[in-house]
Order: C-alpha cells, then structure tokens, then sequence
C-alpha cells in the first residue's frame, strides 16, 4: 500500500517529478556518454600500444629503463637469439621478436625534425606487432633491404611519397655519426601518434649494421597466447633470465594509464558536481512535497501510522523518482552513445596540434558499449535517492500531528 | 462502562517563553456508545479535549484513558497503536488522500491495521460504503466528489476498522446545513447501529441539538456537562 501510494504521490505535481527526474537523468546520461568515451580511448590506446609498441612482455638490458629516454644502443642484448630460441618454446607464448629502437633526425636536405628509428625483423615482427597490417600505402619490407616505412604524419611534414628517399641521421652504439639515405617502401598508418607522427621503421640488419650494434638488440619483444597471464609470465621469465628487465606492456604504458586515471578523476569531478545538483533536487522535491502534504501526513499519524512508516513512504517517493530518472537516464545515455559508438569522434582536427598527450589518439575514437555500467547506474540512481529522501523523510515524520492538521 | 476518561487534566502549551493553559483541571468520563459534543467558543479548549482523547497529545498533568490504558506516558509509536486499533478520526476538512480512491481511502485503515486478505477487506469496505450511501462512489477520487460524499468517505473510513470511539472535529463546518444534516443523521445511525461511540468538538447548535450529551467548556473548564 505505501509503494502504491508513494507511487501515486510523485504524479501529484507531475511537473516537479519530471524536471527532478531529468536532472538526474541528464546527470547519468553524462555519466554513461563519458564513461563509454573514456573506455573507448583506454580500450584504443592499450590496443596500439600493444599492436604497435610493447607487445604483451618486453625483455630489455638490465639498466635500459633507467635511460629509456635516450634509448642507449650500449644497453642492448648481445646475444638475443639463445633468449629467443629459449622463451619460443613456452607453450604460453604465441609469437617473439626483436627490435633496435634508436634516436635519429630525419632529413629531406632541407628540414630536419626528431624522429625514433625502429629496426625490426619483418620476418617474425609480425607474430608480434601488427605494423605489416598498417601499410596504408606501398608495401611492408623485406630482410636487409635498404628501405623504410615511414609514418604518415611525418611524411605529411616532409611532403614525401613511397619510392623517395630521405636521410636517417644517427649515431652508432659508440657514438660515431651515422647517415643513411634510405627509399620510402610503405608509408604506414597506424592512428598511433607514436609511430605515425614519429617513427620511421627499417629492417633489423641494416639496422644492426648501421649502429654497429653486431648481432645485439635493444628488446626482446613477446605475444602471449593469453594476454590475463602477462603478471605470471613476467614473474616466470624475471625468475629465469637474472640479469635481464622484463616488463609488460602495463609497465610501459604507464604514459596512458596516468591520462588515463587523470581524465578519469577530473571527469569524476564534473560527474559528482552533476549529481550533487542532480541530488539536491530530489532531496528538494521531496522537502516540498512533505511540506505541501503536512495536514495529510498529520491525518495518516492520526489514523495510526507510525513515524516509521511516514518515513518509508517519503524514501519511496525519492526512490522512485530515481528508478525513473534512471531509466530515463539509461535511455538518454543509450541514445547519446550510440552514435559515439557508430560513428565515433574525430579528433584529428584537434590531437596535431596538441602533440603527444599520451592517448594513442590521431583521429577517431570510439564509444563502448558497456551494459554493466547502465546497470550500475540504475542501481546508483535508485540507492542514492533513496538515501538523499531521509533527511526530507524525516523532516515528515517528526512532524506532530496536532501541529500538522491545524495546517490550511 | 467508559471508555475514555480524564482526571483533573491540565494541558499546557508554550508560545515562544509564554506558557499558555489550555485545559485547567478537566476531570470527565465518555461512557460506550455515547454520541457526544465537546462545545464552546474558539480558544475554549474543546479541540485539546478531543486531542487529548485522540491521543493525538498528552496531558501536562492529570490522567487520560484510552480503554483502560493510561495514555499519558506511552511513546510516539505506542500511541500510534492506539489510534490505529481504538480511535477512528473524521475531520473538518475531510482530509482524504487526494490520489486514493474512496475505496482505497477506506481500505487504508485495514492495511495499517494488517486486517483481512484483500477479498475480506474489499468486503468490509463495500459495505461501510453501502452503509454511508455512496456504494457507487467506490471508484471515484475525493476531487470528483461533493464535500458531502466525501465527508460520507471519511465516516466510513472512521468506522470500517471498528474503533471503540469516533472523534470528529466540527465534522459539519465545511457543509452546507442540508448537507451537514444529512451527514450528522448518518453518525448518529452508524452510533445506534454499531454502538460506537463519538465524540464532537463543534460551535454548531445543530450538532449539539443531536447529541444526547452536551459538555461545555469554556476557559479550559467544564462549564457544564448534560446528559439527555
């Protein structure tokens, strides 16, 4: 009887309910957009990171990470092929491979602008990283061949095109001065920053032979057959190969989970002050409505309801404005994602200029469809309008029903 | 047999530092099935009277029972109880629940009082319904209803839990004197037909010409107390 009657009671002023209901429908609606736009970036970012920089584990020179901003050719693994042959073997592990990453100035004889260098094994780089999948143009390259792939963005910068040439100026692992001229074979597009905006990428041996690095590399790059084991693998390998860094690809995307928890408190800040407001004006609708109902609450004491149940009521009416602010907020949260999610945003016109902010964002991101979250916010939505109707519940019940029923 | 008593009843109330009396020693006894009016001018003390036996609001100082219990000292939810089984209330302004039916106004009651399965309730209250004429208004809101039919709502709420006392404050000042008329029959063959009793605050001369006991009160005294 009280659910019927609370439920009757919020239709009483039909035009209350509905702005209360929206405020806080529009306070989860954000909440889902936002949390589908985060994930979205998360999911995207942790995937290039992945398919184009870390791979799941990476094997370094112990003391590489301490310099890592240098990328120092010293630090290298000298003998990768034995740590290669040993790790392949574990049945956990899907595909391995090396790699040299290395500073360099990349020149049309005109301009010259920073960029890295990364010689990779194109032969089983592909069991690991996905760059073969990302030639937009021209095509992957081949053992030793003197060629490169070169990101989009910096072949925009340059104006070039598949089968010009550029300089790669280096230096070699003891620090002499290197310069190749090199043929562009592919331009690669990967929408990760890192790579597109500022990588070349050349085949190992020419690499190898360039940098005076020998047989050595600066990595050791490994794909797991499942991705939930990386912790365990890493603590497996850290016990086997003393001496050596292992980390995952968690370790060094630390760049995009530190975006991604600061984006993520400072959204939380908007989202709390949206349903505060959003709170406030449940708290508020119910305060009227036990003020504009006083001489019927003091009739229902009367009749020998007790204070409890007056209480219970009101929390109910609070409660229920919330399940259908939150259905409403669910629906206008669905309806606003959709389209993030179909068509995404795209946020090329913007990320250039802002440079490297840790997403692996050049263009679009995507929404995602996260149905625990709607549920979460159902449940939130209820719950804590339940909770912000006591005070106003409350303020019903301890109302004494002499006083009450004198009320015009 | 009573079944509602005062003795020497003192009720106080404080306006800001000001305590002002509102009743001075008030000792009397509402025997079963009495149809009864508390009369007197505004300010007199007839509606702390019927509070006091609503226990709607305890005494300052004095006794009031309630059926032999002694209301003075019970708490909040105690006192919510007795209302609930004992007293049955019927106001000047009707005071319905706006988005109930007249059924469901008169059903509600019952629930409070977890009486019957729904089929026993619907039962009862389609009858008490019958019994106040308005069996055919079972459906309808109190705003698609005269003031009469819903005062005849709420003596049938007031009644459909079977209270040992009925109180009603000026139940006919909201009506018309036609209507008032037809309402105050209504009570007073409820009263004859189920041996409940009542008890009126009202300034109607109407009102005190039916009940068969007329209390008087006047400066928070009983000024005079006939029985007819």
């Amino acid at each position: 009887m009280l659910f019927k009657l609370a439920f009757r009671n919020i239709f009483r002023n039909f035009r209350r309910t509905l702005l209360t209901m929206f405020a806080i429908a529009f306070g989860l609606g954000v909440l889902l957009l936002m949390d589908s736009m985060l994930t979205g970036l998360d999911v995207d970012s942790f995937t290039k990171v992945i398919n184009y920089e870390t791979g799941h584990i990476k094997i370094f020179q112990r003391g590489y990470q301490e310099d890592v901003k240098n990328l120092p050719l010293d630090k290298s693994i000298d003998m990768p092929a034995k740590i290669i042959d040993e790790v392949s073997r574990d049945k956990n592990v899907e595909g391995i491979t090396s790699r040299i990453n290395f500073r360099i100035f990349l020149s049309d004889g005109i301009d010259q602008f920073p960029a890295i260098g990364i010689a990779i094994n194109p032969e089983d780089d592909t069991n690991v990283f996905k760059l073969k999948q990302a030639v937009e143009e021209g095509k992957f390259i081949n053992k030793g061949e003197e060629a490169m792939l070169i990101g989009e963005g910096l072949a925009e910068d340059f104006n070039v095109g598949v089968g010009d040439y550029l300089t790669v100026l280096t230096r070699t692992k003891y620090e002499t001065y290197q310069a190749l001229d090199l043929r562009i074979k592919g331009i690669l597009k990967t929408e990760d920053p890192k790579i597109d905006w500022a990588a070349i990428v050349i085949p190992l041996g020419v690499g190898q032979d360039s940098l005076d690095m020998g047989k050595a590399v600066t990595e050791i790059d490994i794909k797991l057959k499942d991705i939930s084991q990386v912790d365990k693998f890493r603590d497996k390998l850290a016990k086997e190969l003393t001496g050596l860094e292992i980390m995952t690809w968690k370790d060094l995307a630390e760049d995009v989970i530190a975006i991604s928890e600061t984006k993520r408190g400072f959204s939380s800040l908007i989202f709390s002050a949206v349903v505060i407001i959003a709170l406030i004006g449940i708290s508020n609708t119910i305060l009227l409505s036990a003020y504009e109902r006083v001489r019927e609450i003091g009739m229902m004491a009367a009749m020998g309801m007790r204070r409890k149940q007056i209480r219970r009521l009101f929390i109910y009416e609070g409660a229920l404005i919330g399940l259908f602010g939150s259905i409403f907020g669910c629906l206008l949260g669905a309806a606003m994602n959709y389209p993030l999610v179909r068509f995404g945003i795209n946020w090329g016109f913007m990320m250039r200029d802002m440079g490297d902010i840790g997403y692996r964002i050049t263009g679009a991101s995507y929404g995602v469809w996260r149905l625990h979250m709607f549920l979460i916010a159902l449940i939130f939505g209820v719950v804590v309008s339940a909770i912000v109707s006591v005070y106003p519940a409350w303020v019903a019940s301890k109302m004494e029903p002499t006083e009450a029923l004198k009320k015009a | 047999m009573p079944v509602a008593n005062m003795t020497n009843v003192v009720k106080n109330y404080r306006v800001g530092k000001v305590e002002v009396p509102a009743l001075r020693g008030v000792t009397v006894s509402i025997e079963e099935g009495e149809f009864s009016s508390i009369a007197g001018p505004s300010g007199s003390g007839k509606t702390t009277m019927l509070n006091l036996f609503g226990c709607l609001d305890q005494p300052t100082g004095g006794t009031v029972f309630i059926s032999d219990r002694n209301v003075g000292r019970l708490s909040s939810n105690q006192l919510a109880d007795v209302r609930n089984h004992n007293l049955g209330f019927i106001f000047q302004t009707f005071n319905l629940i706006p988005v109930l039916s007249a059924f469901e106004n008169v059903e509600f009651p019952l629930i409070l009082l977890k009486q019957g399965n729904a089929k026993e309730r619907k039962e009862k209250v389609m009858k008490i319904l019958e019994d106040v004429g308005i069996g055919d208004l079972a459906k309808r809101k109190p705003n698609e209803m005269s003031g009469g039919q819903m005062q005849r709502v709420a003596i049938a709420r007031a009644l459909v839990k079977d209270p040992k006392i009925v109180l009603a404050d000026e139940p006919t000042a909201n009506l018309d004197s036609v209507t008032g008329e037809g309402i105050l029959k209504l009570m007073k063959e409820m009263n004859q037909r189920t041996k409940t009793t009542f008890i009126f605050s009202t300034h109607d001369q109407m009102v005190m010409d039916y009940a068969n006991r007329l209390i008087h009160v006047h400066d928070g005294k009983i000024q005079s107390d006939e029985k007819r």
